[in-house]
């Protein structure tokens, strides 16, 4: 984020596009509605209905996967109204000319044809948000999870670069970030490009302080990222480490990893809870949870806080980074390190950004009061760093990028006639492996569900409540219909949660040619009524059942029979 | 804003203390400011003030009633006190109104969270001998929703609850039902709260100064009480906004590893969640005691079974493996998928024994978004 949470509430416009909000963060949601009940203006651009909308000054019911025209269009009204901050352009920014002609073509109405959105509203969304001064866009998954989930960062940079809603409170471009710690992962290099603080892997300078500060030769080969990991499991990767996930779970098509997955030679895994993933593992390290160990998360403001031990872990589960020093031992290596604080104050000490923080910094200067402190931090007198690009945009000018519409890589057709979306809802956890757990979160929601237009319903004779079949090309789950207008009609979406319905079978591992994040927004699927079983909607093709039973996720099979009664 | 306050300079005495105040200040916020102890029970910074516990009253010179601080706003030359004979009488018989229909020892009071009340009532000495009335608030036993329980007995219907879930929440839940003293805190048709547009924030037990909303589980399981549980400051480990968090710990659960018994929020205006929580970040935990946590390594046998082992063996079955698949098909034939659900330390191990153990710079964290 290049803003602060707390800057929310004083924002008077805030454009929230691709981010089911209330449910996805809920804390940020307070801050929105409080902004609302203070006089901001809300318009909230997203294919369903959320909640939110209901809050919103205008609802923009964009066609899934047409964001570019959506943002080009307003891109389009921006400078042909003379809204652009010009000195801006001028003194901190490159390449607006390239913008400028490109958008030239994305007129509101031509945009309203493919997105569905009335010119007008594109038009009175654009003035709105090139005319209010502490202007803010926030954005989530449904922004990047598309095969051009680059091209619509790059879009919404160029409507914040063109008006200057940049490097001033309550402004800015504000991705929330899905996971706890996704912001810290990325910042201490768990990358397959760059080492901690955002240092290539390619850049000789950084590979020779590395190895000097590890004593080893480095590869100046980029890694792959995970989206390319999965693709080439067992033809190129043959043995695979992995902490606290369930790549089987999370991973788009994953029919498609299981199969290689039988063809991989050696996967370690490391977590609380023997997951989905445990199937394929030769050997399984069991570990302890947030509230067992110490360390730091950051969250998507940048702001590195503590996690503190409070519990033992049970039996002989122990701390991922205890774990990880031992089994680097075991692999020949000489780590001995005696602390989290310790493995941090090295992280800290080859990367400039975090250098001014330390565990004890944390836990000693600031006990009450926003705690944690932001990086950018050079010094441990630093103060932290509130928002970013302040005195000018980072890294010198902030660049224009041109970005062309590009469809999604599968669009409904007459086999598959709808468009589905994936998501999470407010009451689960992504795969699920915590909440799935909690009893209260499982009687909220009980089971998988698939939201349907009611004209795509009656089209397909699907009445709400009734189990039906959701199939791809990829492969096909059971799941609860709830006839509903949140969705677009032609539109369909189903949460990710839920192991028995792994709405991931059915979705499109297409990459992000840039970031290599996989569409998990919009692919072709459809519909059909099942007659109820006992199985329900807790079954799916797969090896689920097939090896090792009734998975070990604790969900008991929810007899659908009787629930349809 | 600051126009209208005649630039900030404008200024109100209390107690004797001459201080300044913004447009739009309350006298309970100018004299908070300051260190200026008043009392309260419904007030809350992130609602409007409401002015319903009348607890904050002071004296202010010219006004023929004592008002309340809190609703009250600041205005230029006002002289307040907010202690003297007048305030103090005031207070303690309302506090003793208060007292005929609340249980006055904390052993029933207190099955939760501390009651605010009787620590005021303790503070300011109230009498507590003006009788007893059977309370005419009702209650909703056959709410099944897991989370949330109300206890008519000690809801002192300051409506902090009903204000939170409808100003901060924005749903609207809950609302004041009935008149008189049978005013209490309902839903909509009296419906169980998994029934109503409540989405389990638990921000109405957060914000209830007696404990009457309360956390069900901690009370059905019998745990100790929160005074007697000890607050660890941590981060929530659910999404990105990194809400902080109190783990409730019990140290001598668990045979002595201790049990998280419930999350507390910070109080509002110390952290960036502002003292808020979401239905993950306060309720969620049941995993960590989960019964199916792993409690030994795991190692797949020759009938591909898995079998517990030792530390020692698991670490060298690990390492053989994975040094096995580096021999036969060179470093890039491995992988490291790490995790946003673990600690920065955690995922700068994993890409440093990738890097410089395996030396392949094939890595990267689950979720990379
Ligand atoms: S839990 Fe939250 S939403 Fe539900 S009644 Fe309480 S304040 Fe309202
Ligand atoms: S339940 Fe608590 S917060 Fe709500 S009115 Fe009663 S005392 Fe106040
Ligand atoms: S705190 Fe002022 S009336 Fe309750």
């Amino acid at each position: 984020m290049t803003n602060s949470i707390g800057e929310i509430r004083d924002a008077d416009f805030l454009f929230v596009i691709g981010s089911n909000t209330s449910e996805a963060h809920p804390i940020i949601a307070m801050e929105m509605k409080r902004a609302v009940r203070d006089g901001a203006t809300m318009v909230v651009a997203d294919p369903r209905a959320i909640w939110m909308t209901t809050i919103a000054d205008k609802h923009l019911q964009i066609a899934p996967g047409s964001d570019v025209w959506l943002l080009n269009a307003m891109a389009h009204v921006i400078i042909e109204e003379g809204l652009v901050d010009e000195t801006f352009i001028a003194e901190q920014t490159e390449n607006f000319d390239a913008v400028r002609e490109s958008v030239a073509k994305y007129t509101p109405e031509e945009a309203e044809k493919i997105t569905g959105v009335p010119a007008d509203d594109i038009r009175w969304t654009a003035r709105k948000y090139a005319t209010t001064k502490k202007a803010g866009i926030y954005y989530t998954l449904g922004i990047t999870e598309h095969s051009h989930g680059t091209d619509n960062v790059y879009a919404l940079a160029n409507l914040v670069l063109m008006t200057g809603h940049l490097g001033k409170p309550s402004a800015g471009m504000n991705p929330l970030r899905g996971q706890n710690n996704v912001q810290g992962a990325n910042d201490a290099g768990a990358s397959p490009i760059f080492y901690p603080g955002y240092q290539r892997v390619d850049d000789p300078a950084a590979q020779a302080k590395y190895e000097a500060a590890w004593g080893v030769e480095l590869s100046p080969e980029p890694g792959m990222n995970l989206n390319e990991m999965m693709k080439v499991v067992g033809k190129q990767l043959f043995g695979l480490f992995v902490m606290g996930e369930d790549i089987v779970l999370s991973e788009p098509n994953c029919m498609e990893l299981e199969k290689a997955l039988n063809k991989n030679e050696f996967l370690v895994l490391q977590d609380a809870f023997l997951n989905e993933t445990a199937r394929f593992a030769n050997v399984v390290f069991p570990a302890g949870v947030f509230a067992e160990k110490e360390g730091v998360f950051t969250n998507s403001e940048r702001r590195v806080q503590r996690v503190r031990k409070a519990v033992e872990p049970p039996g002989l589960a122990r701390a991922d980074w205890e774990i990880l020093v031992d089994l680097a031992n075991a692999c020949g290596a000489d780590w001995t390190y005696a602390s989290a604080a310790e493995v941090y104050d090295e992280l800290a000490r080859h990367a400039p950004n975090f250098v001014g923080i330390s565990h004890e910094r944390i836990d000693t200067q600031v006990v009450d009061g926003p705690t944690g402190l932001q990086w950018p931090c050079p010094t441990p007198d630093h103060p932290g760093t509130k928002f970013l690009h302040e005195a000018g945009v980072l890294r010198g000018k902030g660049l224009f990028q041109p970005v062309e519409y590009r469809p999604s890589m599968e669009l409904p057709d007459e086999d598959y006639g709808l468009l589905l979306s994936t998501g999470r809802t407010l009451y689960h956890y992504n795969c699920a492996t915590q909440t799935r757990r909690e009893p209260g979160l499982a009687t909220k929601q009980p089971e998988a569900f698939v939201e349907i237009h009611p004209r795509d319903a009656k089209k397909r004779g699907v009445r709400d409540g009734d189990l039906v079949e959701l199939s791809t090309r990829r492969g096909s789950v059971h799941a609860r219909a709830i006839v509903s207008r949140q969705v677009r009609p032609g539109c369909i979406w189903t949460p990710l949660h839920f192991a028995e319905a792994r709405a991931n079978v059915l979705t499109n591992d297409a990459g992000d040619p840039v970031t290599g994040t996989a569409e998990y927004k919009v692919c072709a699927a459809e519909v059909k009524v099942v007659e109820a079983t006992t199985d329900g909607a807790t079954r799916f093709p797969g090896s689920y059942y097939g090896v090792g039973g009734p998975g070990p996720d604790g969900a008991q099979p929810v007899d659908a029979g009787a629930r349809a009664e | 804003m600051s126009e209208n306050g005649q630039n900030g300079t404008s200024t109100i005495e209390i107690e004797g203390r001459t201080l300044a105040f913004e447009a739009g200040e309350t006298v309970l916020e100018v004299a908070q400011r300051n260190g200026i102890e008043i009392p309260t029970l419904c007030h809350d910074p992130r609602l409007d003030p409401a002015g319903a516990c009348r607890t904050c009253l002071v004296e202010i010179d010219g006004w023929r009633r004592l008002a309340p601080a809190c609703a009250t706003k600041a205005n230029a030359g006002m002289k307040i006190a907010s202690e003297n004979a007048r305030i103090d009488r005031h207070r303690r018989s309302l506090l003793a109104l208060y007292m005929t229909d609340h249980p006055s020892d904390r052993e029933t009071s207190e099955r939760g969270a501390p009651d605010q009340l009787l620590d005021m009532v303790e503070q300011y000495d109230a009498p507590s001998d003006w009788g007893w009335l059977e309370t005419l608030r009702s209650d909703r036993p056959d709410d099944a929703n897991p989370y949330i329980h109300f206890n008519p007995d000690t809801c002192i219907v300051c409506a902090r609850c009903t204000r939170y879930c409808d100003e901060v929440e924005g749903v609207s839940a809950i609302t004041l039902a009935g008149r008189g003293s049978q005013t209490t805190i309902s839903t909509v048709d009296r419906l169980g709260l998994l029934d109503t547009t409540c989405e389990m924030c638990g921000g109405c037990i957060d914000v209830c100064p007696t404990g009457a909303m309360g956390e069900k589980t901690p009370l059905m399981r019998g745990d100790k009480p929160e005074r007697e549980l000890t607050k660890v400051r941590s981060t929530c480990n659910f999404c990105g906004v990194g809400c902080q968090l109190d783990l409730n710990v019990d140290p001598d659960g668990n045979d002595g590893k201790g049990r998280v018994v419930k999350v507390t929020s910070p109080p509002t205006g110390t952290t960036t969640n502002d003292g808020n929580l979401c239905v993950k970040g306060r309720f969620a935990y049941d995993f960590i005691n989960h019964e199916e946590r792993l409690t030994t390594p795991l190692i797949r046998n020759a009938a591909g079974e898995f079998e517990a082992a030792s530390w020692d063996e698991a670490l060298r079955v690990a390492a053989q493996g994975l040094m096995g698949v580096r021999d036969r098909h060179g470093a890039d034939a491995l992988a490291f998928v790490s995790s946003s659900r673990c600690t920065m330390e955690e995922n700068y191990l994993v890409q440093k024994l990738s890097r410089a153990v395996f030396r392949t710079n094939n890595v990267h964290q689950c979720a990379a978004t």
